[in-house]
């Protein structure tokens, strides 16, 4: 059994072994070392309280970050190690002829992992310098040009566009418009606008697909062609006229004004359509005999079976308002701070602090960090939504 | 009977009034609207209410409007370059997916995930990483290179010729994930037989690539081909976000922002006022994007019984 298993030694397959080996050592060193690092960096930068004045902050955060070296340090290096002997103690135990496989595996783990390090790596960069100190976003260290993570984490940035800083406090009590115009207020006002408007959209969606798919309606079918077909026009079309009248109606500048025109969503009617024609009308009759009104059928019936398809219909909605910089830029009002949404409110910000680097990233995480971690627990609505209108082609 | 079918129809009409309602106020009353604004200039006080009345002087500018044109050319170099690369992404990444691997779900989210976030925030954290002097890609290349490097003295951003490329980069890299799960729900249905069959015939793995994964992939394709020059005829947010239209350069002795595609003209011209103009821009975009979308029909419908053998 041995004997076979160790039988031939191809020198070409273990020089291909020993360089995928030394590439998953330092591919598994720094990325781990720098996830360990991360994690140890955010701890230090809560644990180490509220230094109020910004020179006390990242010495008092070095130190503590210091203490950490061997802890982050070590648990990379113990990883790695553990893997390396894992992928030998794999090698050898692999028969001859099944090891031209395991290689290629090997590869195709190193290349995903790159490849998820290059597609993420713009968000691990925007996280570690929104803690860097002003002055300091300098992403190299001179010593190890791979590590990104801060040595000397501070919470300023994160204070600086909260406006909760001394400075900007001190100028409160003069201005305080401009101390409303702060990444809280815009975070508010995105998650405000973003949720009305999915809400609205998913009631008003529902109810149409209810009729298209289960109710009489003279000239139904001609109906929903209006309907797709305006899917075909592209949405910069409407920019001007719709803006043209939302001023007229009054709207400019308040949170109506937001998202208003985008709420007749094309899109939602006919995914919403899809998935109710699946619903089979015996239930709906049954619901009628039992003397159910046309509304209790909706509410009883049609909308808990439909939850999954409204709840994705719901969050992409969500999304796409959160996200809507152009026409939320259009409509703005700059003087009156609660119209300013995310997007719009770091587009303002950019333009005032070009290089500032570690405002920009801080700012930038009130808009990442609540989709990722939204992402993070529905994601299977998020990709099979998205991606569902072109599998059915 | 007749009184049930009027109940009925009642009930519907009820149902899908709000949405109606919202359809056409905000859907359909704009194209005619917009078609009424293309015949005005721009006020003449600043008021939306004052527009001046010009007739077809709008669509007579517009043939003789160099920048116009240019945006449309400058388009179709960003369809041209993001489209393939698009595709060529997802599909590598589709292809390393498609294995029995630990952790695939893993993969699949990670890539997915830069597609959910706000395309202004990460068109913002593109720009300051191939800022000069003091963006990530400019100092990567300092430590390794001399300060005198390209990406620290003019960074990608700031040369005409490299500009639309590392747009595009930034978006390819943002959207792979969603391609790459399309094309991978497409290669779990293509059957292993039609393998196994190629490989007694002694085909390699180049010729079962090209020969049948790709005809089998065909209507991913096309539907990427197809949201992409859509993608293209929108792009706006990614343009504002990291170029704002520039680095300016001078083609045919005018100057003209060498990333200025046509939805940041037309913002552009909103922007400064032109309300007509911008509304006869935008007609001359329907009618382009129509035709694109029906030329692409045309060839899908052509080439698919040729695909499906």
């Amino acid at each position: 059994m041995t004997g076979q298993s160790h039988g031939t030694m191809s020198p070409v397959r273990v020089a291909i072994f020993m360089v995928l080996l030394a590439a998953m050592i330092s591919i598994c060193y720094v990325v781990s070392g720098q996830l360990f690092k991360f994690a140890a960096m955010v701890i230090t930068a809560f644990a180490a309280g509220d230094p109020v004045a910004p020179a006390a902050g990242p010495a008092q955060t070095a130190d503590m970050m210091n203490r950490l070296i061997p802890v982050y340090n070590g648990l990379a290096i113990i990883l790695t190690i553990a893997l390396v002997m894992l992928a030998v103690k794999w090698y050898i135990n692999t028969r001859a002829e099944e090891r031209s496989t395991f290689l290629k595996k090997m590869f195709l783990y190193e290349a995903l992992v790159v490849g998820v390090v290059v597609v993420l790596f713009p968000f691990f960069w925007m996280l570690c310098t929104s803690f860097k100190p002003s002055g300091q976003e300098l992403i190299i260290n001179k010593a190890n040009p791979f590590d990104i993570v801060p040595s000397e984490p501070t919470l300023m940035n994160f204070k600086k566009v909260l406006k909760i800083d001394e400075a900007s406090i001190a100028q409160a009590s003069q201005d305080p418009i401009e101390q409303k115009k702060n990444f809280g207020t815009y975070f508010l006002n995105s998650l405000l606008v973003a949720t009305t408007a999915a809400f609205l959209v998913t009631l008003f969606a529902s109810m149409g697909a209810y009729v298209f798919s289960k109710k009489e309606l003279p000239y139904k079918q001609q109906i929903f062609m209006l309907l797709l077909a305006t899917m075909m026009i592209p949405g910069m079309m409407f920019m001007v006229p719709q803006f043209f009248m939302v001023c007229q109606m009054g709207f400019f500048g308040t949170k109506w004004a937001m998202f208003l025109p985008h709420l007749a969503s094309v899109f939602g009617i006919f995914m919403l359509k899809q998935f109710m024609d699946t619903i089979p009308n015996s239930l709906l009759e049954a619901a009628q005999i039992d003397g159910a009104s046309e509304w209790q059928v909706f509410r009883v019936v049609i909308i808990p079976l439909a939850f999954p398809i409204i709840l994705t219909l719901f969050l992409l909605t969500f999304l796409f308002h959160w996200s809507n910089f152009l026409w939320q830029l259009i409509v703005t009002n700059f003087e009156n701070p609660l119209s300013i949404t995310l997007p719009v409110g770091l587009a303002l910000f950019r333009g005032q602090y070009t290089s500032e680097l570690g405002l920009i990233m801080s700012a930038s995480c009130f808009s990442i960090v609540p989709i990722a971690v939204l992402f993070l627990f529905a994601q299977r609505y998020f990709i099979e939504g998205m991606t569902q209108g072109a599998v059915k082609e | 009977m007749a009184i049930k079918s009027s109940k009925e129809t009642a009930a519907s009409a009820a149902f899908l009034a709000p949405f109606m309602l919202l359809f056409v106020v905000f859907l359909i009353f704009p194209i005619f609207y917009s078609f009424y604004l293309s015949f005005f200039g721009s006020p003449t006080d600043y008021s939306l209410t004052n527009l001046e009345f010009v007739g077809l002087q709008n669509y007579k500018k517009i043939f003789t409007d160099f920048q116009f044109w240019w945006s449309l050319m400058v388009t179709a170099f960003y369809g041209v370059i993001a489209i393939p690369s698009g595709i060529a992404a997802s599909l590598a990444l589709a292809m390393l997916l498609h294995n029995k691997l630990f952790g695939k779900s893993f993969f699949r989210s990670a890539f997915f995930l830069p597609n959910v976030l706000d395309m202004l925030v990460v068109g913002v954290i593109w720009t300051l990483i191939y800022a000069p002097k003091f963006g990530a890609l400019a100092q990567i290349t300092t430590f390794f290179f001399s300060e005198d490097n390209f990406f620290n003295t003019t960074g990608l951003l700031g040369h005409p010729l490299t500009a639309l490329p590392a747009v595009v980069l930034a978006m390819v890299l943002k959207g792979a994930g969603f391609g790459m799960v399309l094309f991978l729900a497409a290669l779990q249905n293509i059957p292993e037989t039609v393998y196994e069959a190629a490989d007694i015939d002694g085909a390699n793995e180049w010729q079962k690539f090209w020969k049948i994964t790709v005809p089998l992939l065909q209507p991913i394709i096309v539907f990427m081909c197809i949201t992409g020059v859509i993608g293209a005829l929108n792009a706006f947010t990614e343009i504002y976000a990291m170029t704002s239209g520039g680095p300016q350069q001078v083609v045919m002795g005018e100057t003209v922002g060498s990333t200025s595609v046509a939805g940041y003209y037309l913002y552009k011209q909103f922007e400064s006022g032109n309300y007509g103009y911008a509304a006869a821009i935008s007609y001359m975009l329907l009618i382009i994007t129509l035709g694109i979308t029906w030329l692409q029909q045309r060839i899908a419908e052509r080439k698919a019984p040729g695909g499906a053998k």
